[in-house]
Parts: C-alpha cells; sequence; structure tokens
C-alpha cells in the first residue's frame, strides 16, 4: 500500500529532471523588473524579477556578476539570460542567470555582438594584422575631443613621461549620431601629417556614449589605417569593436599615452648603459689585440731577429751550390757527348769504310765465280762443242765429227774415232 | 607636415643599438671598430642633446581647413 507513496524529495528530483532535460528552459531570455535585490558577501546576486502579474526568484553566481557594468537596483528592468532549475531544499524553482543587461541597451547589444563577430570572422581582429607600436615616437596624433578629461590625460601623460613627441590633435564628436563620421574622417585625413602613432578614444561614459567606437565605419577605418593605432576607449571595463581591430588596446586614455612613450628616465638609463656597453666592448678589443700582439712579439723570430737573415742565407748559399754544380754537370755532359763523337769509328778511320766496300766487291766477284762454268772446267771437266754448239748428249754425236773441247785454260780440236 | 631632414631620435637610438651589438660581436676589424665606437659616441652624444633640449611637448590642433594650429588645453 504504501508503494504508492512516493517522498518529497523523490517528487522535487523528478520535477528538477524534468526542468533539467527541458531544452526550452535550457537557456531563456527574459524581461523583468527586479525586486528584493540583495548582493551577498561573496559576490552573488538575489533578487526576484518581476512584471505586473508573476514573478520568479533568480540567482546570479559571482562568475557572472563579475561582467556586468552596472550595479542592479530594485525597480531596475533588465533583460537575462539564464536557465531555469529547481532548488531542491525549498522545491523552488528559479531562474540561474549568466548574463543581464539593462532593458533598453538590449538591441545595441545585440548588434554589438554580431558586428563583432562578423568583424572577427572577417580576419579583422587577427594577429598578423596588428602593426608594432613605435617605442619612441616624434609625433603622436590623437582622435578625440578637444575638451574634455580624455585629451587632458593624454597630453599632460605624454608631457611628464616623454617630452619630446609632438602631438597632433585631430577634435572630433566622440558621442551621438554623427561621431562615427567625424571619428572616420579624422582617422582618414591624420594619415596626411607623418604620425608615427595614432591614438582614437574618448573617456569614460554609457554604453550608448561609447557606441561610435563600436560602429562599423569606425572599425573598418582603423583596421585600414597605415599608422599603428591605440584604441583608449572608457574605462578598463569597456570593450569596444574599435579596441579589437585596433593594434593595440589600451584601458584609458592614460594608458595609451603610456603605451605610447617611454619613460624619459628609463631611456636616460638605457642610453647610459649603451654607452658603457660599447665602451667596454672596444675595451675589450683592444686588450684582446693587445695580448695578441704580446704573444707575436714574444715569438722568437721576434727576440732573435738574425734568425730571419741566416735561413735566408743558408738558402742562398744551397741555391749557389746547386748552380754550379747544375753548370759543371751540363759541361761534363756535353763534352762526354762530343768525345763519343770524335772517338767515333768512321771519325777515326774513314779508309775503312771504302775496304768494307772493296771486301764487299770482292764477295760479289767470288759469289759470280761460283756461279760461272769455267770454275767447274777447273776442277777437270770440259766442255765439248760442235759446230760451236755444246753438246749435252752422245746421240748428237757421230764418227768423224770435228769437236771443239774447251778446257779451263784453253782449247783443243779433236776428231771422233 | 614634419620633414624629416636630420634623424629622429628613435633612428638615432637604433643605430647606436646596431653599433653596440656589432662592436660586442668582436668580430670587425680594430680600425673600423674604432670608428664605430666614435660613431657610437656622436650618436650617444645627438640623443644626450635632444634629451637636454627637450621642452615642453609641442601640441598643436588642426582645424577645419586642414592647418596646424596651437593648441592649449583649457585647466
Amino acid at each position: 500500500m504504501n508503494d504508492k507513496y512516493i517522498t518529497v524529495s523523490q517528487l522535487t528530483r523528478y520535477i528538477k529532471y524534468k526542468i533539467d532535460t527541458d531544452v526550452n528552459l535550457n537557456e531563456v531570455f527574459l524581461k523583468g523588473e527586479i525586486s528584493n535585490f540583495k548582493a551577498h558577501s561573496r559576490g552573488h546576486y538575489y533578487f526576484t524579477l518581476k512584471d505586473e502579474e508573476s514573478r520568479i526568484n533568480a540567482i546570479m553566481f559571482s562568475s557572472s556578476t563579475k561582467k556586468i557594468k552596472f550595479i542592479p537596483t530594485d525597480g531596475m528592468k533588465v533583460l537575462v539570460t539564464g536557465k531555469i532549475s529547481v532548488f531542491e531544499a525549498t522545491g523552488a524553482y528559479q531562474i540561474y542567470i549568466n548574463d543581464m543587461l539593462e532593458d533598453g541597451i538590449g538591441n545595441l547589444y545585440i548588434a554589438y555582438e554580431q558586428l563583432k563577430k562578423k568583424l572577427e570572422q572577417e580576419g579583422l581582429f587577427s594577429h598578423e594584422h596588428k602593426k608594432p607600436i613605435p617605442k619612441i615616437p616624434n609625433r603622436i596624433g590623437v582622435i578625440t575631443a578637444p575638451t574634455g578629461a580624455a585629451i587632458k590625460d593624454i597630453i599632460s601623460t605624454i608631457k611628464r613621461r616623454w617630452p619630446l613627441s609632438e602631438i597632433i590633435l585631430f577634435p572630433a564628436l566622440v558621442q551621438g549620431e554623427e561621431a562615427a563620421l567625424d571619428i572616420v574622417k579624422q582617422i582618414k585625413l591624420s594619415e596626411e601629417y607623418s604620425l608615427d602613432t595614432l591614438i582614437v578614444g574618448r573617456g569614460g561614459g554609457s554604453i550608448e556614449d561609447l557606441w561610435p567606437f563600436n560602429e562599423e565605419i569606425v572599425a573598418r577605418a582603423v583596421y585600414e589605417c597605415s599608422i599603428p593605432v591605440i584604441s583608449a576607449v572608457g574605462h578598463e571595463i569597456d570593450f569596444t569593436i574599435c579596441d579589437f581591430v585596433a593594434d593595440l588596446r589600451a584601458p584609458t586614455p592614460t594608458g595609451a599615452a603610456e603605451m605610447a612613450v617611454p619613460q624619459m628616465s628609463d631611456v636616460i638609463t638605457y642610453l647610459n648603459q649603451l654607452q658603457i656597453r660599447s665602451n667596454k666592448a672596444i675595451q675589450n678589443k683592444i686588450a684582446i689585440l693587445n695580448q695578441k700582439l704580446l704573444q707575436i712579439t714574444n715569438r722568437y723570430i721576434f727576440t732573435n731577429p738574425i734568425t730571419i737573415y741566416q735561413s735566408k742565407e743558408i738558402s742562398f748559399d744551397n741555391l749557389i751550390e746547386r748552380l754550379k754544380y747544375g753548370a759543371i754537370n751540363l759541361l761534363h755532359i756535353k763534352e762526354k757527348h762530343f768525345t763519343n763523337i770524335k772517338n767515333s769509328y768512321i771519325l777515326k778511320s774513314p779508309y775503312q769504310l771504302i775496304d768494307k766496300k772493296a771486301n764487299k766487291y770482292l764477295q760479289t766477284i767470288s759469289k759470280l765465280e761460283t756461279l760461272s762454268p769455267l770454275l767447274t772446267l777447273k776442277r777437270g771437266y770440259i766442255i765439248a762443242r760442235k759446230d760451236n754448239k755444246t753438246l749435252t748428249s752422245v746421240k748428237s754425236i757421230r764418227k768423224g765429227d770435228k769437236l771443239d773441247l774447251q778446257f779451263s785454260d784453253g782449247n783443243i780440236k779433236t776428231e771422233v774415232i | 607636415m614634419a620633414e624629416k631632414k636630420e634623424l629622429s631620435f628613435e633612428e638615432n637610438l637604433e643605430k647606436l643599438e646596431t653599433i653596440v651589438k656589432k662592436l660586442e660581436s668582436g668580430e670587425i676589424p680594430l680600425d673600423d671598430a674604432i670608428n664605430e665606437f666614435n660613431e657610437a659616441m656622436k650618436l650617444a652624444k645627438k640623443c644626450d642633446e635632444k634629451l637636454k633640449k627637450a621642452e615642453e611637448t609641442i601640441t598643436k590642433l588642426v582645424n577645419k581647413d586642414g592647418e596646424l594650429i596651437d593648441f592649449k588645453i583649457e585647466e
């Protein structure tokens, strides 16, 4: 029986679960009037949001309250963003707020977010477009109102820190309808004045007052400006589109002046350091060279300079010696060659050449003799002829033929019997 | 409009920095080092003089015709 009944906490948890999982209740844009406002010492806000017919408890934790730029008070009309949930201890549903704006400026806020997103996507905020701010500028341009705290702060700060810089003021409207166009016009004009740095800004004010610095035309003019731009709009907590586009964001106009110029005393110190460093460097250089010189002059050759001369003398002698031997050698070679020629066989006995020829002649003759028939005759052979014809066969000889017989040393006539 | 005849304070300071770094590297011949050193001293003197001569910051305003006129802040 008891099983049908659930506990209060079970119910509360179930309701909390239902609410927490409802997407519509996870992000609620709510407008209403503040009442029963309490700021807890730890930074949380507790209050009630109401209209003519209803009310809802609201809580805003310190992590979120830090971001808002106004102090909420009872009766204030606000626009809040948050989620609905249940506080189990009291069983009350309430809104947990993460952002709150004063009603009436809500539209501006949306416009701001949209433009910021658009320009960011276009890359106007990206770091590679940021120009470095000159450390020591000659001429600083300032675009702001010619009266008011901003220009006063900028001039006095620059004067105090670095009076060498020249300040050129380009007076501009900094709030109201025409301000944005005026600022753009002055940014463009400033390009013609050989400025090293340009400060664009104004003092603090309401979000509407600062609005011109959230206008797209101002953002684009700052982006396109060839001079490094320091943006200085309002107070530390105010972030404008102009701040995101500028090359450097300063929290305040005074801050911008501090970023634009160095402190005179720092520069003097640095200058002195540079002088000390160059003195040290040149002294070092001289010391090192001195050391080197000392090392060189201490070498043997300088302490005994005669050794230079001596070694030269020795090599000179060597050369002479070599020259002498060289000449004699050459003479010897030529002489020997000449002697060889002189002693040659031919020159010594030219007759031998003739003898040689004669000898050869005799040899030839002798050879001829060997071949001659006469020689054969000498060995006892004879040549028989009949009618002046040499006989080589008995068949051509008949009885009674008269033959001529030739001996080696004469001829006889004979008759065949 | 500014006509930059002479080098600005920053340009002089930059030149001085470059020379000091070069001297500190110890890689230049002595004659050059001495020349550079003299140049460094000249630059330092120039910067020093500029600092000493620094008077009241010149403040001008660009009027509607684009002319530079003296500007004094009302105290």
